[in-house]
């Protein structure tokens, strides 16, 4: 009744070209940026801020990157935690080397090192396809985090291994107070999902798609397959690496390469899978989800634990575990679009109602 | 000289103990098409069980049918719950599927058996073998030796029954093409069970070889990831592949740390066979033995 | 019963190709030519090396020998993005669209050579890329209001009706707005109206648009009413050029197509 399109025509294909087509869609965004920018600052808990909001939203740009790569260019790839750490130690040694470098620029020049070692790591992807791909890219993931961890030149030859991050100062003003930083990384990740957006709706986007579905028939209509997939490479690989930073900067407080490891990488491809592959709306469901499902967990546990029923602490992990690949082989059976897909399929069920058909 | 000769054979022997659990990979993709990322975990599981089972009782010569019986029966239970709701998806799903199942695999033994790390013998000393270090003067284990033979012995009766026999072509027809095997009247979901229980068996070999060699832990799971490596370099469905690939891949990586890795600082066991897998993949896109995948338009 | 137009020069020349593939000889010393504006078919047996054809004068295939000329400028291989910078655009036997898109997305792909906006400005869809964007479903939907697909404009094409998805290929290809057109087998698998359907499209495009068209295809009907000339291949040699009288009384084709002992 409220979420009808009765009444909206476009007469231009510029606005039937919109991110938003219909008004109430548009409202509802509206609305969510105002909460976001405005409310939640102003009414979060450090705590939220800190373990949720703000790993969220990182891990979200990374997954917006490997969705880039894996949905929409359909390269499979196992190693996006590494290009994250790319970017962290990249950016780490721009401010520490570049005197007075402003801290956005080197998490620039942090993407931009991850987006050029990704390319290095994509160009075997014009030869290799498949699984074989997916385990060359481990090869990246291991490589890196080994090269990350012995070169001393890298790591400012600290012998402990945990470095720890310069304090983000943008025009003198330093973010240190958990919602500051917040705002910082949301206005970041705003954008570059914007971006993405754009890309991905555009002639790039389809171009990407064309190669994931058919890549010979994509270069029979003119789509070159070399340039395009290491552009997604880049493209992708710059994403986790401005993610790797911010992962560094404005969640850790630390920079070493233990934080970027495989297990990262699987928890990101599974943000992606379980919220929807080919989807940017999917990649920010998939990592609230991921986020979200610990510390549920956790409470659960905990709750269990205050009740009575006495739960091993080791039981906890190992729960958690379990929930994970049930969750994701359930996700694969029922809904292998994601979440984003039960989302718009929500959405026509609301365009329905009340009435049922 | 004898030093290279000994980390060579240590490696080649160690190889072989990595093919064993590529056989498990390449037996299910063979047969359905599935990259199965639980493999590692399937080891892993295998060789708690066994352990935790005689932890509780049971002689050496119990524990393993039981073991067996469980491997099968999770094989079956697997192809059940997992791969029969997801038939005709594309092949990626399915292997994230078993990226789920690995995660619930190592959840559910750690629960059942316990974190802690337990030895596990089965009766073979890791001791160099007498006649043949007096004679040519190099250490060679007994372990690594008896390891080689069973994963030799297995290799060849599962090679044996892929090429020869019936259910071998059913196997590689459902591994071509899903629809088209139910088509022709090949009961997908049995020939499925079967080979998910076989592979649980050679997962139960390759667990308690693994487990006696480096001890019942968490660690076991990443046995998996080397053998990926070894299925890159000898093609998914080869068997013959799985086995030089397991060769090359266990003495290049051994090889590759004592003479390469003191230049480098050390500690490129983890990424060097996977980069030597990539540039072998370079030249030959499907591994040393793979089939090659022709794209008609 | 086809539309009067002047039929130019030479725009295509096939001269003695040879394709094999290992022990298999798919085209032994093929040579023939195409007209501007003319509408040529390639007709054979199944297994005479048509499909083979038109991969090599798409680029997809390399001939071992031979040389093929287009618009003046011989080359011994073109390579598939060549060939489609070029102006020859073409649809496949087991239609090759992108299951994933939407029909409007898949025929805009077939715009993509004239979408030169570099990946930062469409990332902030100003000036030349939105312009660009707009310009091409403009023409676009051109196409889609020709071949009276508009109801369909959104629907993934995977969920389509095989007739269906062959006239969405043909769109993408000649969202190209292409030089020369190959089409591969364009009726197969479509009943009665489908074809007669799909017969007057392509007189259309030809008529409207001067596209020169190559054809393969197997109902004789379709291809004596609407096709100029016809090249006749029999297990990868030409067996017969001309208009379609010609052919239907040429012996060597019948008994390709009867099935003589060789």
């Amino acid at each position: 009744m409220l979420y009808r399109e009765a009444g909206q025509f476009k007469s231009t294909y510029l606005a039937d070209s919109a991110i938003f087509p219909l008004r109430q869609d548009r409202i509802a965004m509206a609305v969510l940026l105002a909460i976001a920018f405005i409310v939640v600052p102003l009414t979060a808990t450090p705590y939220l801020f800190s373990a949720i909001l703000i790993p969220t939203l990182i891990l979200a740009l990374a997954a917006i990157g490997l969705n880039i790569l894996t949905g929409y260019a359909g390269q499979l790839s196992l190693g996006s935690a590494a290009f994250m750490a790319v970017g962290a130690f990249a950016s780490f040694n721009f401010i520490l080397r570049v005197p007075g470098i402003p801290i956005l620029v080197a998490f620039v020049g942090g993407g931009l090192c991850a987006a050029a070692i990704g390319i290095v790591f994509g160009l075997p992807s014009l030869r290799i396809r498949g699984f074989y791909l997916a385990v060359a890219t481990l090869a990246a993931q291991f490589f890196i985090i080994w090269f990350l961890t012995k070169v001393g030149w890298v790591t400012n030859y600290n012998s402990s291994g945990v470095i720890t991050a310069q304090p983000i100062v943008v025009f003198g003003y330093r973010f240190d107070a958990p919602a500051p930083k917040y705002l910082l990384v949301l206005s970041i990740v705003a954008l570059m999902a914007l971006a993405a957006k754009n890309m991905t709706r555009g002639n790039l986007g389809r171009k990407w798609m064309a190669i994931r579905d058919m890549d010979v028939a994509a270069e029979v209509i003119g789509i070159p397959q070399m340039k395009t997939k290491l552009l997604a490479f880049a493209v992708s690989s710059f994403y986790c690496g401005v993610a790797g930073a911010l992962f560094a900067y404005a969640y850790l407080g630390t920079v070493e390469p233990e934080a970027y490891n495989l297990d990262l990488s699987f928890r990101i491809l599974f943000m992606v899978i379980i919220g929807g592959a080919g989807t940017i709306l999917g990649s920010f469901l998939g990592s609230a989800f991921i986020v979200l499902t610990p510390i549920v967990l956790n409470v659960t546990v905990g709750w269990l634990d205050a009740s009575g029923l006495h739960v091993p602490a080791s039981a906890g992990s190992n729960l958690e575990v379990i929930v994970f690949g049930v969750l994701i082989i359930f996700f694969l059976i029922v809904e292998p679009l994601g979440i984003a897909r039960l989302w718009s399929i929500g959405k026509e069920k609301l365009r329905l109602w009340p009435f049922p058909h | 000289m004898q030093f290279f000769f000994e980390v060579l054979i240590g490696g080649l022997l160690s190889g072989v103990m990595y093919s064993l659990v590529a056989l498990g990979f390449v037996l299910i993709y063979k047969a359905s098409g599935v990259f199965n990322f639980a493999q590692g975990t399937m080891v892993f599981f295998a060789a708690l069980t066994f352990v935790g089972l005689t932890e509780h009782g049971l002689s050496f010569w119990m524990a393993l049918p039981a073991t067996l019986v469980v491997m099968v029966l999770l094989g079956l239970a697997i192809e059940r719950a997992v791969l029969r709701p997801l038939v005709n998806q594309p092949q990626i799903s399915l292997f994230m599927a078993t990226i789920g199942l690995s995660f619930l695999l190592e959840g559910l033994a750690q629960i059942v058996w316990g974190t802690s790390v337990r030895g596990l013998d089965i009766g073979v000393a890791d001791e160099p073998i007498g006649w043949i270090a007096d004679r040519f003067g190099l250490n060679i284990s007994k372990f690594d030796l008896v390891a080689a033979l069973i994963a030799a012995v297995l290799v060849a009766a599962l090679a044996f029954f892929f090429s020869r026999t019936r259910i071998g072509r059913a196997l590689r027809a459902v591994a071509d093409d899903h629809q088209a095997a139910l088509a022709v009247g090949i009961p997908l979901q049995q020939i499925w069970g079967i080979v998910w229980a076989v592979a649980g068996a050679v997962a139960l070999v390759a667990g308690l070889l693994w487990g006696a060699r480096n001890g019942v832990q968490f660690a076991l799971t990443f046995v998996a990831l080397k053998a990926l490596p070894v299925l890159m370099l000898g093609g998914l469905e080869s068997v013959p592949g799985a086995i030089v690939g397991g060769l090359i891949i266990g003495a290049s990586e051994k090889l590759a740390e004592v003479y390469l890795g003191p230049m480098v600082g050390g500690g490129i066991e983890g990424w060097f066979p996977y980069v030597l897998a990539l540039v072998v993949l370079l030249f030959r896109p499907e591994g040393l033995f793979g089939e090659k995948i022709i794209r008609r338009v | 019963m086809t539309a009067a137009r002047s039929i130019g020069g030479t725009i295509l020349e096939v001269d003695a190709v040879s394709l094999a593939f290992g022990g298999v000889k798919a085209l032994t010393e093929v040579s023939f030519d195409v007209r501007e504006h003319e509408i040529r078919a390639i007709i054979g047996p199944n297994g005479a090396g048509k499909s083979s054809m038109l991969n090599v004068i798409n680029g997809v295939y390399r001939p071992q020998r031979g040389t093929i000329t287009f618009r003046g400028v011989p080359r011994h291989g073109m390579n598939p993005y060549d060939a489609a910078s070029s102006g020859i655009a073409r649809t496949f036997q087991n239609i090759a669209l992108f299951k994933g898109m939407s029909v409007l997305d898949n025929i805009m792909t077939g715009r993509n050579l004239r979408m030169k906006a570099s990946f930062l400005e469409q990332a902030i869809w100003i000036g030349r890329a939105r312009r660009e964007e707009l310009d091409n479903r403009a023409r676009v939907e051109a196409i889609i209001d020709f071949l009276e697909i508009q109801h369909i404009r959104r629907t993934p094409v995977g969920r389509l009706a095989y007739g269906l998805q062959k006239r969405v290929e043909l769109a993408r290809a000649l969202a190209a707005e292409p030089a020369l057109l190959l089409l591969d087998e364009p009726m197969a698998g479509m009943n009665v109206e489908e074809k007669q359907d799909m017969c007057r499209f392509i007189l259309d495009v030809n008529a409207e648009f001067g596209t020169t068209i190559v054809l393969i295809e197997h109902d004789m009907g379709v291809v004596m009413d609407i096709c100029d000339r016809i090249v006749v291949l029999d297990y990868g040699r030409k067996i017969g050029d001309g208009a379609a009288d010609e052919i239907r009384g040429n012996q060597a084709v019948i008994d390709a197509y009867l099935g003589v002992a060789h």
